[in-house]
């Protein structure tokens, strides 16, 4: 840390601390603290890697100290009484931000294609699960949105829950560890492991401090994942255990597994049942029903979380795992995939926003359109869409988490979400209107904001694209509309909330927004600037590991065309792939115990015998 | 020779030895007081004692199995002299062990509940060590007379768990209930055995099946051109083959009353709901467990030939419809209860059915499927005791935990209670890293090892089924208040389950994160 960016935190920290006008020390203090902090996160984007940074510097354990860092904080937290409160939110923090400073160290790492901050270990050798931890330039991101996003919900839950303390602290700490742990899983059971444990804290968390109908949202949202997850949970077996038909070792890993080409029909069935699980989860029409509810009955920190972080775990793991495992399925259901997100997505979600009442109700069908974007750009497979998807999501996280805790905000105080109760409220509380109109601008996309870079790039890579075949131009020009109604549906709100009349009495003696809420609302307000004018602090980092991504796709994609056999699975050789890629797989020189002999290169044409 | 015997018989005799002294010093002791007297001290019934004495003698037979099972039971000659009326194989010592660990955890739960409810009576424990005792001998025996007589020794003693609370009318119905049913089911049994003997001329299962391939074999219908004795002969195999299959078809019958299985289930609710809660835990656990180890037996050792095993005309078939017809729906009308403890019963009954699915997996996938079966069973167990036990805790004299309402607010109440609770539930549930997820991954994995593609669809969408009806009980406990006035639940306090729940719920976590060492400890225990 250079003495000027020290100057520049020291100066930025102190007009942080000046800014409230009712604040106490305290606040103040704190203000200081995350605009001097912001500044670093900031400055160490803008350094780039240091040149010398190589793999030495890799601390394996990282990855492991993000992941059970938070698991065993939730366990410790369940030993400390609940009548201390301070030590519970005081210990959840200290946790919270010792991981986002350890994520932080991720970024200083070039990102080269391939796997970084790697570890394996045995963890059940008797059906070949590994303990396999890695990130690239994909999922170092979503680590980071989690680590950033978390601590700023956890911030803005504790201002408005006050009940049932422990639990809350419970819930965020293991939803965070699990969240971490699906992201940088590379054996697919770990990464089952962690996309199971994930719902439990949620559905605590929707369940105790949701609103009036949150046991119905609660039950809705568990259900509905798992009837997902099972199927994959099926099709994860089937793959394995075809793997272990192949080469006769059982292997959940990754890296593995993806050189298991399967037969035709199953390529399909398992292509369906990963990528139905995840299409759930991100949501796509017409699995999305469960969102809506989950969002509105939701606390605001539960949105938060939800929106930011747990829908890209859909979007990562299709990008992950489905067009990983199966990128020659991946193509060629692309147009008719790209077509349901954007009729179903961008379109229709977007004209059922326009009629909501609820505000909360419409940041989440806003959530399935933006999703519905996302999708695009990863069906589309493009170099650029694809970053631009990927870019995308942590936009979404930034944006729509915004819109939530600003929501939230407004039903601390007037405990309604009803468009039709408010309207001029720009003068009563301007500070708020503002930082209201700013998400709404990174969220509609306008350009200088973070969402106009994400969605300028999807638009881009669908016109481009290869998979999308002849149809790539109507789906452009349905993308396209759906900008338009963005800005339709957002600016309708936005226009009936703060501006016009102040007609409702009620709202005559609203407080402008105050300083904690402003405190975690600030980091937020200096990313969406910081992404829309300097996106390519983020592009950059992400582009090797995505053009891998793209290129394995149109590759293997292509080889599989003639290399699928109609009954028999089949192994890809190694040399199909590029070497960052499988670097780590696990090695099967020795046989297993149970004798079985190890057959490795060349794949075995025509399977078993 | 003799050393032999009682090495290989020792986690058996253990039983039998603590059993009798049990049952004497009950029957010699004082009576410490009237019912009266105990208010406000429920550790001290004269019960209490004779708990932790069986659960040390069930401990010990566990402990004795491992024993043995380390030694060796191959390296134990002097077993094979037993044959075929007991198999002392490494099949036998993983049920036994499952076996007593169940009994165990019952007989804890009994040291708290009995006490706690008035029920203190002592002759509870002898019934349990008696009835692992014929438990245990089932999952050992290998002819069809041990195997009767081996079942009636453990149903005997369950009959009277069942009917325990005798104040209780309820009680009383679901005994005579279970009573009734299991003896016709018994009598359907030994048809079944009849008609085999009939037809094959053997009672030992291994008989039975080298029997049946040689009817097999000799039932193909002879070319045109055969003696007239050839033909008659074929036709005389045939014969004998018809009978053959009815009789499998009425001892699978028979087996499938036991491990209530749809549709024969129509006795577990009452029996379940009636029967004292340890009672239920060990109907749950350990009669489900030595039920299901028979079945493997006799379906694998004693029908598992070519022909009777085929899926045209074998058993599998019929093993996959009780499948899907017991988890399908053991889940929807578990759904539908009121009473938590019958829901925790109708689940019993869907678990069954994801237990079948491994046997049928066992037909073909034969040591995977059988390997999953057994961890299965364990993890089972282990949950299932667990859920029963966190019931009891749950609960206290007059203040019970039955209905959902009883537990609502619980978790803010009393939070180890219902984070123990919610532990099991979500180990029943199959949400990773419980030891129940393992259990349902190894079944599916062995199933589409046998390429029962549709049956394992089914059974992982079941699992999303449950798993609705095991949240409504944290729904419960964490998420609604009671109505004001309403009844609630009122923890009770005891050792003897806080001991339990203890045991059960590090074996659940433990299991599910470093589930190898059991998992290979099932596979070699398969059977073939």
């Amino acid at each position: 840390m250079s003495p000027a960016t020290l100057l520049g935190m020291l100066a930025v920290g102190a007009v942080g601390a000046a800014v409230p006008r009712d604040g106490t020390t305290k606040t103040r203090i704190s203000l200081g603290l995350v605009a001097a902090l912001s500044l670093w996160l900031v400055v160490s984007l803008w350094s780039g890697p240091a040149p010398s940074a190589g793999v030495a510097d890799e601390w394996p354990h990282l990855l492991t100290l993000l992941v059970f860092g938070p698991i065993v904080a939730a366990v410790a937290v369940l030993f400390i009484p609940r009548q201390s409160l301070s030590i519970l939110r005081g210990f959840t923090y200290a946790v919270m931000g010792l991981m986002l400073v350890a994520s932080l160290w991720l970024l200083a790492v070039p990102m080269t294609p391939g796997w970084h901050f790697q570890t394996t270990a045995e963890w059940i050798p008797a059906i070949g699960v590994r303990y396999h931890v890695a990130i690239d330039g994909i999922s170092v991101w979503l680590v980071v949105l989690t680590t950033f996003t978390t601590p700023i919900a956890v911030f803005s839950s504790f201002g408005s829950i006050k009940t049932r303390i422990k639990e809350l602290c419970f819930s965020f700490l293991l939803l965070q560890g699990a969240m971490i742990g699906a992201f940088v899983a590379l054996d697919l059971f770990l990464f089952y492991v962690f996309w199971e444990l994930m719902l439990v804290p949620m559905f605590i968390m929707i369940g105790i401090w949701g609103g009036a109908d949150k046991i119905k949202a609660a039950i809705k949202f568990f259900l509905y994942t798992m009837a997902g997850s099972v199927l994959m949970l099926a099709a994860i077996v089937y793959l394995v255990w075809s793997h272990q038909k192949l080469t006769g070792h059982l292997s959940f890993d990754y890296l593995a597994l993806l050189r298991v080409v399967l037969p035709k029909q199953a390529q399909m069935l398992c292509f369906w049942a990963f990528s139905i699980a995840f299409f759930i989860k991100v949501p796509m029409w017409p699995v999305h029903t469960w969102l809506p509810d989950a969002h509105v009955q939701a606390p605001t920190g539960g949105s938060v979380i939800l929106a930011a972080v747990m829908l890209k775990l859909g979007t990562y793991a299709y990008m992950r795992f489905s067009m990983g495992l199966f990128p020659q399925q991946a193509v060629s259901f692309a147009p008719n995939l790209a077509g349901i997100a954007i009729l179903g997505g961008i379109v229709y979600a977007a004209l059922v926003a326009w009629k909501q009442d609820d505000i909360k109700r419409l940041i989440a069908y806003s959530s399935v359109a933006h999703l519905g974007y996302i999708m695009l750009g990863l069906f589309g497979a493009t170099q650029a869409g694809m970053q631009g998807a990927l870019l995308q999501m942590i936009n979404h996280g930034i944006s729509t988490g915004m819109l939530f805790m600003l929501v939230g905000v407004i039903y601390d105080r007037r405990h309604t979400r009803e468009v039709a109760e408010f309207g001029g409220l720009a003068k009563v509380m301007p500070v708020y209107a503002t930082l209201f109109v700013i998400a709404t601008m990174a969220s509609v996309g306008v350009p200088g904001t973070n969402g106009f870079v994400g969605e300028f790039m999807i638009i881009m890579g669908t016109y481009t694209s290869e998979a999308l075949r002849a149809f790539a131009g109507v789906h452009t020009i349905g993308a396209a509309f759906g900008v338009i109604l963005a800005a339709v549906y957002m600016l309708s709100v936005v226009q009936k909330t703060f501006f016009g009349p102040l007609s409702n009495p009620k709202n005559k003696g609203l407080s402008d927004i105050s300083a904690r809420e402003g405190l975690a609302l600030s980091p937020l307000v200096v990313l969406v600037f910081v992404i829309g004018f300097f996106p390519s602090l983020f592009l950059d980092r992400m582009k090797d590991s995505v053009s891998l991504l793209s290129n394995h796709l149109r590759d293997v994609s292509g080889q599989l065309v003639s290399y699928t056999d109609e009954h028999q699975p089949k192994l890809l050789p190694v040399d199909s792939f590029s070497p960052a890629m499988l670097k780590g797989a696990p090695s099967f020189d020795k046989p297993q115990a149970e004798g079985a002999s190890a057959r490795l290169e060349p794949a075995p044409v025509g399977g078993t015998p | 020779m003799s050393f032999d015997l009682f090495l290989g018989l020792s986690p058996i005799l253990v039983l039998v030895v603590g059993g009798s002294l049990l049952m004497l010093a009950e029957a010699f002791s004082k009576k410490a007081g009237t019912p009266e007297s105990l208010e406000g001290d429920a550790e001290r019934g004269p019960s209490s004692e004779t708990a932790l004495g069986s659960a040390i003698a069930l401990f010990a037979s566990a402990i004795a199995s491992v024993a043995v099972w380390l030694y060796g039971p191959e390296r134990l000659e002097g077993l094979a002299g037993l044959a075929p009326y007991l198999v002392l194989d490494r099949f036998t010592l993983f049920f036994c062990f499952v076996l007593a660990l169940g009994g165990a955890l019952a007989t804890l739960l009994a040291g708290g509940y009995l006490p706690e409810h008035k029920l203190d009576r002592g002759e509870f424990y002898p019934l349990v060590i008696f009835s692992v005792v014929g438990a245990m001998l089932l999952a050992a025996s290998g002819d069809l007379l041990s195997l009767f007589v081996a079942l009636e020794t453990m149903s005997l003693g369950v009959y009277c768990l069942t009917g325990f609370r005798r104040g209780s009318s309820r009680s009383a119905e679901a005994s005579v209930k279970y009573f009734l049913l299991g003896s016709f089911a018994a009598a359907i049994l030994v048809y079944g055995g009849a008609l085999l003997y009939g037809a094959t001329g053997h009672t030992d299962l291994a008989g039975i099946r080298d029997t049946v391939v040689a009817i097999g074999k000799g039932a193909i219908t002879p070319p045109a051109d055969a003696s007239a004795q050839v033909v008659q002969a074929a036709s005389a195999a045939r014969g004998k083959l018809g009978v053959f299959v009815v009789g499998m078809l009425l001892v699978i019958v028979g087996l499938a009353f036991k491990v209530s299985a749809v549709p024969f289930h129509m006795w577990t609710p009452d029996a379940y709901e009636g029967a004292p809660t340890p009672a239920t835990t060990f109907m749950a656990v350990s009669v489900k467990s030595a039920a299901f180890a028979i079945l493997l037996r006799v379906l694998l050792g004693g029908f598992g030939d070519a022909g009777s095993m085929s899926w045209s005309s074998g058993w599998p078939p019929v093993v996959v419809a009780l499948a899907v017809l017991t988890m399908t729906v053991g889940n929807l009308v578990a759904g539908r209860q009121e009473s938590v403890k019958r829901m925790l019963a109708y689940s019993s009954v869907a678990h069954a059915g994801y237990i079948l699915v491994g046997v049928a997996a066992a037909a073909k996938a034969s040591a995977d499927g059988q390997a999953s079966v057994l961890f299965y069973l364990l993890t089972y167990t282990l949950s299932t005791a667990g859920a029963f036990g966190a019931l009891v805790w749950c609960g206290s004299r007059g203040k019970e935990a039955v209905s959902y309402e009883d537990l609502a607010g619980i978790g803010k109440r009393h939070p180890a209670a219902a984070a123990v609770f919610s532990l099991f539930l979500l180990s029943l549930a199959g949400v990773p890293p419980t030891a129940g997820f393992f259990g349902k991954l190894y079944i599916v994995k062995a199933a589409l090892g046998a390429e029962l593609y549709v049956l394992s669809i089914v059974l992982l969408l079941n699992s999303v089924l449950a798993a609705y009806y095991y949240l409504r009980v944290m729904v419960y406990m964490y998420m609604r208040e009671p109505a004001a006035g309403a009844p609630v639940a009122v923890p009770m306090k005891s050792g003897y389950v806080a001991a339990a729940l203890v045991l059960s719920g590090v074996l659940v976590v433990l299991v599910g994160l470093l589930p190898g060492s059991s998992l290979e400890m099932a596979l070699r225990a398969a059977l073939i």
